[in-house]
């Protein structure tokens, strides 16, 4: 792997649980995230995929300092960004950087394109001498594919995909090293995500930009990163390049899961074998002992309830040096291919191009 | 950059439209601005905010400039009612009591026969003076401690919160009768202070409200997320976004601060005889209304154009803040 | 045939003008069969839904046209009174959003039982036995405990279920499912696609699907309708649209999808914007965005030219983009 830029470790995030009006007492804690470990290498995408109310937004949020974790560290080049605060603060938010969900609500209604996406150097005049934040700002319009004339409109004028460059530009202004998307495109049209994901690629190589993608499609979560971890209840499962997790995945629920994508594809109707899992997601107010998933896994035995198991390469696997070799936190990690494998054209290349 | 040139996919014209379901909202604004239109203007053009627009927007609304004329008015004879009325309002002669207009008495008599037109003009300054002043200052008052309250949270909010409770249980005619009746001297300010006193808890609940959603928003995460400090955040971000309802409850409220005072007055804890208002002529004339109904109409009618020109000059302000509204 | 929707038009008054958002859509259903309805926001895929179900907002909404027969009979020229008793007990519609679609402050025994009051006349006692009866049959655990609770105390895939069982109620001969999992996760959005194709094997229903999705259509679907600014621009059955699109939309929609089970270059990306429906372009709507378009695309409206017995194509240059021109 490249050079790492980020390295998470033991990320915890609680939130107490009161009861009480006057004497608030603490009567339980959800547990968002629950011991969470990833290395971001430089210019790499790191997937994260999980179901609603895996933890995974919550990451998003405290790695871009907006929420503090409860317990554990964000090493961004070697320094723990989680205790930093006032200036040291600051200077550390020029390099991590968000992408928000819904582009709708990420941009300030009341405020011009080129206002919100000059902001940054506002705040950190620094960055850019006054007199040259126009030319930035219409630059980074262009960079972002849109016309630099736009910066006196205002968000409401803009579409879906549109808006989300404005966001994105934003997000580039102050070139930082790390971006994290939070679900970047999944309120955009099918046709629209198409471009915003082809735009953040091509800005990956510009910018030499790392990435980390948090999203619940897997299809999409894939198609861009380098490496994916999958999480569930407030933990990683299973973490892994991308060939490893879609093609050789051994946590069991990640096979749950990449079985129940529907595959754009009628004839693989009758190919696939859907694993489906029973019952709902526990609440991560109230996580099974043991291994968390083991209320709805069908490997489960007695020793998934005494013993959490550790994210790390099985027992099993530790010799091989196959593709199944990588981070799964199963006692009982098997391989099971459950993604059809797809055609491929003769010669390699994907079957169509852009123009 | 890649050898290859990159051709973006320009923005074509038109917006994609907001589901189906959302056919009536405003998203079928087009990009297709004309010319010199809103967000038409050429690359020389200045960068603009949102206050420039909202005030080039304001300029050219004919509610605004109607409202705003009015108010104009309104102020400068309640610091000089004599540039209109050359009479005094409390030269009165009861023989003259509820006659109608006469030559030189265009809305005629009131009860004790004093000039009804010269005591509407009169009585502009302590009505303005009052319904403004308390305006502004349950506006500040609220909005500012709602603000505050709403963004920082914690035990601020929970001891504010819990104040205004309290003052939302004070009932404002009985308040007034205890308050008011050990102030001495005969100025509208008492009354002022009073209206201050018991008004700012609604606008804070309504402002507090408006922040805390405000605050949610994504686009004040993004903010934080670059770095900028709470009172950016406040300033820029959230007052702008959550200003919209404050001023239209204040301005509605500047009327029943008025009556109000009229009221309070009545009651006797407000202005005095002596002084001259649209609250104690409406008061006292509303007795002869079956033999005078001038008497009442006049100063009445006075009121309520001042209330709705401040009501459509809130209204024009706040649609000027809403880009998506032009 | 179940259902047959003929020529229908739908349009919007709006401050900005009139809003043509369905623009002579045909299609039919027979029982039995499913058929999915793909579109972006804004093609008009929700709007005949409401049409067909006569549920729309009427104003500002207003039928400019067409027909859909069900049965046979014209839906649009029924008075409102008959349309009811055919919603319902006859054709049922499934919501995206099981929560606001539902009413918080009633139980969801009361809540289905009321279908059976309201429509069967039967007793309270009897219906809740009924609304027990349905929630145990789309799976809901211990439902006899658990018809007395409100639909936020169930979680999202639950209340969807509930959200079928009652559409399934009183055993309409069609089904309408707007998006019925699009806010759902994925594991749970398998358990209910399972579940409502298994209802609808069982009761032999025709289904409407609305979706954007074409994973799931894939999944599901017998036949296709693509549309795109109010107009169906492909019809096809599911295995001929995957294997070779005849309409240069729906290839471009089916190569910008990422693949689970292969990881491509540079996405497929249609260019441009998805059309503002107060300026569609003349012509095919979609020529502005499509890489084969010529002269005759900015003028001539192309109708649905049929491409083999089972299938149409609303392309003046079909035949190109069945040969696969239309990507590169």
């Amino acid at each position: 792997m490249a050079e790492p830029v980020l390295e998470v470790s033991g990320l915890v995030k609680h939130y107490p649980l009161t009861r009480g009006v006057l004497f608030r007492k603490q009567v339980g804690a959800v547990r968002a995230v629950d011991g969470v470990d990833f290395t971001l290498g430089r210019g790499e995408t790191l997937g994260i995929v999980g179901e609603s109310g895996c933890g995974k937004s919550t990451v998003a949020r405290m790695l871009c300092n907006l929420e503090r974790p409860t317990a554990g560290a964000i090493r961004y080049r070697g320094e723990d960004i989680t205790r930093l605060s006032g200036r040291a603060l600051k200077a550390v938010r020029r390099n991590i950087q968000m992408v928000f969900q819904d582009p709708y609500t990420s941009l300030n209604p009341r405020m011009t394109v080129g206002d919100i996406i000059g902001e940054p150097y506002e705040i950190h005049p620094e960055v850019a001498p006054k007199g040259d934040r126009r030319r930035r700002v219409r630059e980074l319009l262009d960079v972002v594919g849109l016309d630099p004339e736009y910066a006196n409109r205002y968000p409401h004028q803009f579409s879906g995909g549109q808006r989300q460059r404005i966001g994105i530009a934003r997000a580039l202004a102050l070139r930082p090293e790390i971006v994290v998307a939070d679900e970047p495109v999944s309120a955009l049209d099918v046709s629209v995500q198409a471009q915003v994901i082809n735009l953040m690629e091509r800005l990956q190589d510009e910018f030499e930009l790392s990435y980390v993608f948090i999203a619940h499609d897997l299809s999409i979560v894939r198609h861009i990163s380098d490496r994916v971890g999958v999480m569930y209840l407030g933990r990683i499962v299973e973490i892994g390049t991308d060939e490893q997790i879609y093609d050789h995945p051994t946590h069991p629920y990640t096979q749950a899961l990449l079985s129940a994508v529907p595959v754009p594809d009628p004839d693989a109707r009758e190919r696939r074998e859907r694993i489906l899992l029973p019952g709902d997601v526990p609440s991560p107010a109230d996580i099974p002992s043991g291994c968390r998933f083991r209320t709805r896994c069908w490997k489960a035995r007695e020793r998934c309830a005494l013993e959490v198991p550790p994210l790390a390469v099985p027992a099993e696997f530790r010799h091989d040096t196959g593709p199944a070799a990588h981070d799964s936190a199963c006692h009982f990690a098997a391989e099971l291919r459950v993604v059809p494998p797809g055609e491929r054209d003769a010669d390699g290349e994907s079957s169509t191009s852009a123009y | 950059m890649p050898e290859q040139p990159y051709e973006p996919e320009r923005a074509v014209a038109g917006t994609g439209m907001g589901g189906a379901m959302d056919l009536g909202a405003s998203e079928a604004s087009t990009l297709e601005g004309a010319p010199g239109g809103p967000g038409g203007a050429g690359p020389a053009a200045r960068p603009r905010s949102l206050w420039s627009d909202a005030w080039r927007d304001l300029r050219r609304n004919p509610v605004f400039l109607v409202s705003a004329l009015l108010i104009c008015f309104l102020v400068l004879i309640a610091i000089r009612p004599s540039l209109i009325a050359s009479g005094n309002p409390l030269t009165c002669d009861l023989a003259r009591a509820q006659d109608g207009p006469a030559p030189g008495h265009p809305f005629g008599f009131d009860g004790q026969g004093c000039d009804v037109y010269t005591r509407t003009v009169y009585g502009a300054r302590a009505s303005v003076t009052v319904g403004v002043c308390a305006t502004l200052g349950v506006a500040l008052l609220g909005s500012v401690l709602g603000g505050l309250a709403g963004f920082f949270g914690g035990a601020w909010d929970a001891v504010l919160s819990r104040i205004t409770d309290i003052f939302f249980a004070i009932p404002v005619v009985l308040g007034g009768l205890v308050l008011l009746s050990v102030v001495p001297g005969n100025t509208v300010w008492p009354v002022v202070g009073f209206i201050v006193l018991l008004g700012w808890p609604q606008i804070f609940r309504i402002a507090r409200g408006s922040v805390l959603t405000a605050k949610q928003q994504d686009y004040v995460q993004a903010a934080r997320a670059l770095g900028a400090s709470n009172s950016r955040i406040l300033l820029r971000h959230i007052a702008p976004n959550s200003v919209a309802p404050v001023i239209v409850v204040a301005t509605i409220a500047l009327g029943t601060y008025i009556a109000l005072e009229a009221t309070l007055s009545y009651l006797g804890v407000g202005l005095k005889p002596p002084s001259v208002s649209w609250g104690i002529d409406i008061s006292t004339a509303s007795p002869y209304i079956r033999n005078a109904p001038h008497a009442l109409l006049w100063p009445a009618g006075a009121l309520a154009i001042t209330v709705l020109a401040f009501i459509m000059l809130g209204d024009a302000v706040r649609d000027a803040l809403d880009p998506r509204l032009r | 045939m179940l259902l047959e929707v003929r020529d229908l038009h739908v349009e919007f008054r709006t401050r900005d003008g009139v809003v043509h958002a369905v623009n002579g859509v045909t299609c039919e259903v027979d029982a039995g069969e499913t058929l999915a309805v793909l579109g972006e926001s804004g093609s008009g895929k929700s709007v005949t839904a409401q049409a067909v179900m006569g549920i729309l907002d009427t104003p500002p909404g207003r039928i400019g046209g067409g027909q859909v027969l069900f049965r046979g009979t014209d839906l649009l020229t029924l008075k409102e009174e008959e349309r009811r008793r055919i919603r319902g007990a006859e054709m049922a519609m499934i919501f995206q959003d099981a929560l606001s679609a539902l009413n918080p402050v009633m139980t969801v025994g009361d809540q289905l039982g009321e279908m059976f009051v309201v429509h069967r006349g039967m007793s309270r006692k009897a219906a809740r036995a009924k609304a027990v009866e349905l929630m145990d049959r789309v799976r809901i655990p211990a439902a006899g405990q658990r018809v007395g609770d409100y639909p936020h105390q169930f979680s999202g895939g639950m209340r969807q279920r509930i959200m079928i069982a009652m559409a399934l109620a009183l055993e309409p001969a069609l089904i309408i499912a707007d998006e019925p999992t699009t806010a759902l996760d994925v594991t749970v959005q398998a358990q209910v696609m399972d579940l409502l194709a298994e209802l609808q094997h069982e009761y032999g229903m025709g289904l409407v699907l609305i979706t954007h999705d074409l994973g799931v259509v894939a999944d599901v679907a017998d036949r296709i309708a693509v549309m795109y600014a109010g107009r169906i621009v492909e019809s096809a059955p599911v295995h001929d649209i995957y294997k070779a699109p005849a309409h240069p939309y729906t290839r471009g929609l089916l190569d910008s999808i990422p693949r689970l089970d292969r990881k491509g270059r540079e996405l497929y990306a249609i260019k441009g914007l998805p059309p503002n429906l107060l300026a569609v372009p003349p012509g095919c709507a979609f020529h502005p965005r499509c890489p084969l378009a010529r002269d005759v695309c900015r003028t001539d409206v192309p109708p649905p030219y049929e491409v083999s017995g089972t299938r149409t194509s609303a392309c003046h240059f079909w035949k190109e983009c069945l040969d696969g021109r239309a990507g590169s």
